[in-house]
């Protein structure tokens, strides 16, 4: 009796380190719930939008549509230009990530290879200028860059996607510090011998950079790359600043139509006519899951290095 | 038999011209180093001691950083400080941009807090709002990233989801969750969670958490990256100090309140840091928007005097710099508690 106890008592509360049933279902229960608020405000987004109108505005719906239409989707892509607009939000990301990741591998390489006079103070220098709010810089970089000559050269870098990448190229990017931090980190965890053989055997210092020490580093330029992609991706607020009416990528077409709409709401135009149109709530839930579906696709396919690139940033080092 | 040797002899006959064009290059090179000076400069660069030339090398690396320091980084900062105390800040072709104002008067920043109520409740409500989302989501980070170093299955699976709203999170979603409220699960907000809390719990108490419900999709959304760093510093910690302090009998809690909690930390003040520059930089935030809409619907890119037809530059720049202190505050406010509460480790 008293041994059916134990091993019941053993199975629910847990023994030696090992968690019990009852640990183990109030864990799981309390991971799925919270799963599942996390993915709430996309799976609204999906089911609505698929929904017709008369489900959209029947209160009585909420997560299953009587039918499912596509006509959202229809109307979501023709508002959005929606070649055009991939298109214009490729230039926009590709671009300043490759500018990102070549000068951050070129910085941090400098930093974590060398020892100089001063380059404690250069670094902090650098880890100071990020913690300024990159609020604080959106009106003065409008002014800076209009008519910003680097060298003589007039960069010209409003209403084009100069205004992303020529920063990005100078350490200037989104966030870039954390891209140099991590090259850093890279570049000075490879073996000193290795590059010292190198350079006995007669190999430049450039030339041990290209293929020694870049072909160690490549999970650097993934992490860097990716992380560099997506935010340049989600960067609406910069890029109406810079690229006024130039070039319109899927956030940013996204941001104008929900302005157009919460307009045309608070004016009184919705009617359930115009609702009928182009402008409801449907459409504008998949115009949002199409602006993010290639971001989910990158996640998806590389979402160990985006993990990594928590770990290997350095913070968590302590 | 017969063919592959006619390629052969094409492959090497190739080769022996690419090595001539190889070496014409070479010989053209040295030419024109020599006739340049190079050369020479290069001999006595190798010459010199390794300590320099290692320096030499370490700025030819950085020298990209440091152009953009010299020519983006510091000029913004400068303006910045510049724009916020003047009184206009434009543009008039041919002749560059003037400035209005002298920097004592401080007329941006009396303006917004005298003849600005509006944009004054703003920045309260701003403030308010920063700092109770700030630690909501670092005890939310914390707590997810202790659930997610259990012993559990699918473990990976639950990170994808937790993990999402990095790549997805902008101010742009933000706004788009708010607008249509989806911060929050209604079941969640109005069922009896809530209910239960206000009746049995203090009403500053219960008024708290039920905001905290009521923005628990914010909350979660914002908690990706700061998961991720308790879960890092979780992993790193030595398994044996657990076993040892539970073979002395100490209970869950205790574990959790003398040994996981002191090694967190130094990761708390890095999760309130990071947390308090990015939440308070998302469009989604009254300030941000205002500071935007005021320079960008008036024409920031004209630049000229009447552009700034409501606000303006100066106005912006100055409501960007109160940003900046409500930040400060709140990552000075939080990480004062902290190190009071965690003396008693030391």
């Amino acid at each position: 009796m008293t041994s059916t106890k134990n091993k019941v008592r053993k199975i629910l509360l847990g023994k030696n380190g090992e968690n019990g049933l009852i640990f183990k279902i109030i864990l799981y229960t309390l991971l799925i719930g919270i799963s599942f608020i996390f993915l709430y405000p996309l799976l609204i987004m999906l089911t609505k939008s698929f929904m017709t109108i008369e489900d959209l505005i029947n209160s009585s719906i909420s997560w299953i549509p009587r039918e499912i239409t596509l006509q959202n989707y229809a109307n979501a892509f023709e508002y959005m230009k929606f070649f055009e607009a991939l298109l214009d939000s490729l230039r926009v990301s590709i671009y300043p990530t490759l500018a990102t990741v070549t000068s951050s591998a070129l910085i941090g390489y400098g930093f974590g290879r060398f020892e100089f006079p001063g380059k404690k103070v250069l670094l902090v220098l650098m880890i100071a200028m990020f913690l300024i709010p990159s609020v604080l810089t959106y009106i003065p970089t409008t002014v800076l860059y209009r008519d910003l000559k680097i060298f003589g050269i007039n960069l010209n870098l409003m209403n084009s996607v100069r205004a992303f990448w020529v920063p990005a190229l100078l350490g200037n990017g989104i966030r870039q510090t954390i891209f140099i931090l991590i090259f850093y980190q890279f570049f000075r965890t490879i073996p000193d011998e290795l590059i010292e053989a190198a350079e006995v055997d007669g190999s430049s210092t450039f030339r041990t950079f290209l293929t020694i020490s870049i072909p160690l580093a490549a999970p650097a330029f993934l992490i860097s790359g990716l992380y560099s992609f997506v935010w340049y991706w989600n960067e609406t607020s910069l890029a109406t600043l810079y690229f006024g009416s130039e070039l319109t990528t899927l956030p940013m077409s996204l941001n104008s139509f929900i302005q157009l709409y919460s307009s045309m709401y608070s004016q009184g135009n919705v009617t359930l006519d115009s609702v009928n149109s182009t402008y409801n709530i449907g459409v504008q839930y998949a115009m949002t899951l199409i602006s993010i579906v290639p971001l989910l696709l990158v996640y998806l396919f590389a979402q160990k290095w985006f993990i990594e690139g928590v770990d290997r940033s350095g913070i968590a080092g302590g | 038999m017969r063919k592959s040797l006619i390629i052969e002899n094409l492959l090497k006959q190739i080769e022996s011209i690419w090595l001539k064009i190889k070496k014409g290059i070479g010989t053209g090179f040295k030419f024109i180093f020599k006739y340049t000076g190079l050369t020479f400069l290069n001999k006595k660069f190798k010459k010199l001691p390794n300590r320099i030339k290692k320096t030499v090398y370490a700025l030819a690396f950085i020298s990209p950083w440091f152009i953009g320091m010299l020519y983006i980084s510091l000029p913004i900062l400068f303006k910045s400080i510049r724009m916020a105390l003047s009184d206009k800040y434009y543009f008039i072709n041919n002749v560059g941009w003037q400035i209005t104002g002298e920097w004592q008067n401080f007329t941006q920043f009396k303006r917004i807090f005298t003849e600005e109520p509006f944009h004054l409740k703003q920045i309260l409500s701003s403030f308010q709002d920063i700092s109770t989302v700030v630690p909501l989501v670092v005890i939310f980070a914390l707590l997810l990233a202790m659930m997610l170093n259990q012993k559990i299955k699918g473990r990976a699976i639950f990170r994808l989801i937790f993990f999402i709203p990095v790549i997805l999170l902008s101010g742009n979603m933000l706004a788009n969750f708010e607008r249509n409220a989806l911060l929050t699960v209604p079941a969640i907000a109005n069922g009896m969670i809530s209910r239960l809390l206000s009746e049995y719990l203090p009403v500053a108490l219960s008024d708290v958490i039920i905001g905290a419900f009521g923005k628990i999709v914010l909350i979660l959304w914002l908690s990706g990256v700061q998961i991720l760093i308790f879960l890092a510093g979780l992993q790193k910690m030595d398994k044996s100090i657990y076993e040892a302090a539970k073979i002395d009998g100490a209970s869950m809690w205790e574990l959790f309140w003398k040994i996981t909690l002191p090694a967190m930390i130094p990761l708390i003040y890095i999760n309130i840091i990071y947390t308090t520059i990015v939440y308070s930089n998302l469009s989604n935030n009254a300030l941000v928007r205002i500071i935007t809409i005021t320079s960008d619907e008036s024409g920031s890119l004209g630049g000229t005097l009447t552009d700034e037809v409501n606000y303006g530059r100066a106005y912006s720049a100055a409501l960007s710099w109160v940003l900046f202190f409500i930040e400060m505050i709140v990552i000075g406010f939080y990480t004062l508690i902290i190190r009071l509460a965690s003396k008693r480790y030391d």
